[in-house]
């Protein structure tokens, strides 16, 4: 899923500053799961504002709302009623709903609360990590099921380097935690997957264009195909 | 009360069935009749039947706003200084199985001592003192 954090609390506030009214938008998928999104995540950043801004002249009014997602145009208006005299938008959601609402509410600035940050994995209660970058040509059928583009550090794709230690890689030490190597992890798996040999096949220079260095990607479905 | 609701405009054209991309939607013909159904536990919530629905039969704002349902029911232990609830009976006795007998105390209550406590159960008395000497120490008596 996409993953977000929270700006830092300051920030937002330097960014709401000027409005008597904010409306906090939380968006019920992707960033709620990784708890930075959701109806709680809006509540508290909805307090936590008005607790900010509770000694100033000017009121502000800080109000929750919902939306399933902020990422799709189409759903947004039929279920959003914009409160009255509402001055500004506080997006708790990734860069494409932010995005999204923007040019839903064009009259009205969005401003995103969260720094969109990876797509990640949830690996235990409230820890994320990076598991895809996005490529738009997916090699793990190769690599044991297993990212060298989103886990390793230098995106290797004929692992590893001379920096893997004991199977983590050196930016741990940097880092200040455990960082698995992961080429380190591909050869584990393939011994497992007695599939060795796709550590032997070297990987050609990699084209970058479907992932992005080509311009915005799209993808256009010609037509559903009925189940 | 169902969270998927289909208004009188549905003409059962299966567009929403063909196309709901998580297999929640199904359907199926018993004599004279078409019934359509809705599995909520593969529902993604996704909005692609009433995207698709050209009779815009699908009341989706229904499953958006759907209500709480009530899932369990326990018996609670209230605070025996003030009566405010604050934790279930089960819960008191997993954790006094854990560690040891927990006094049903709330957070405004915890602080103080037994005979704090009891002060408060028995019949109030004129002498106690107003305040407490000690800051740190909850309240007694008329104060409480």
């Amino acid at each position: 899923m996409i993953v977000g954090e929270h700006k830092p609390i300051e920030e937002i506030i330097e960014s709401v500053k000027e409005y008597n009214n904010v409306l906090v938008v939380g968006c019920q998928t992707c960033v709620a799961v990784s708890l930075t999104g959701g109806d709680r995540a809006a509540r508290l950043m909805t307090e936590a504002l008005s607790h900010a801004f509770k000694d100033r002249k000017t009121l502000h009014i800080f109000e929750n709302s919902m939306l399933e997602r902020q990422c799709e145009k189409d759903w947004i208006e039929p279920f959003f009623d914009l409160p009255e005299g509402v001055e500004a938008i506080l997006s708790l959601a990734c860069g494409a709903g932010v995005q999204t609402m923007a040019d839903v509410f064009k009259g009205i600035p969005v401003l995103p609360g969260l720094n969109t940050t990876f797509i990640g994995a949830l690996d235990a209660a409230g820890v994320l990590n990076e598991k895809c970058v996005g490529c738009g040509d997916c090699l793990l059928g190769l690599t044991g099921g297993i990212c060298p583009i989103a886990r390793c550090a230098k995106r290797l794709l004929n692992g590893p380097c001379g920096g893997s230690s004991n199977g983590k890689c050196e930016i741990s030490i940097s880092l200040g935690r455990d960082v698995e190597c992961a080429w380190h992890l591909i050869v584990e798996r393939l011994k497992e997957l007695d599939k060795l040999d796709n550590y032997e096949k070297i990987s050609e220079t990699k084209n970058w264009a479907p992932g992005g260095a080509g311009g915005p990607r799209q993808l256009v479905h010609p037509g559903e195909t009925p189940f | 009360m169902a969270f998927f609701k289909v208004n009188e405009n549905c003409n059962g054209c299966l567009a929403c069935v063909q196309n709901c991309p998580a297999g929640a939607l199904n359907y199926f013909d018993q004599e004279d009749s078409r019934k359509i159904l809705h599995n909520m536990s593969l529902c993604a919530r996704c909005g692609h039947c009433w995207r698709v629905c050209p009779q815009d039969a699908i009341e989706f704002k229904v499953l958006l706003t759907g209500r709480f349902d009530l899932v369990t029911t326990l018996d609670l232990v209230h605070c025996k200084v003030c009566g405010e609830p604050i934790y279930t009976a089960s819960l008191g006795a997993t954790v006094s199985n854990n560690t040891q007998t927990i006094e049903p105390l709330c957070p405004d209550h915890k602080g103080s001592e037994p005979v704090n406590v009891w002060k408060k159960l028995a019949p109030k008395r004129t002498s106690q003192p107003k305040e407490s000497s000690n800051p740190e120490r909850v309240p007694i008596g008329d104060d409480v």
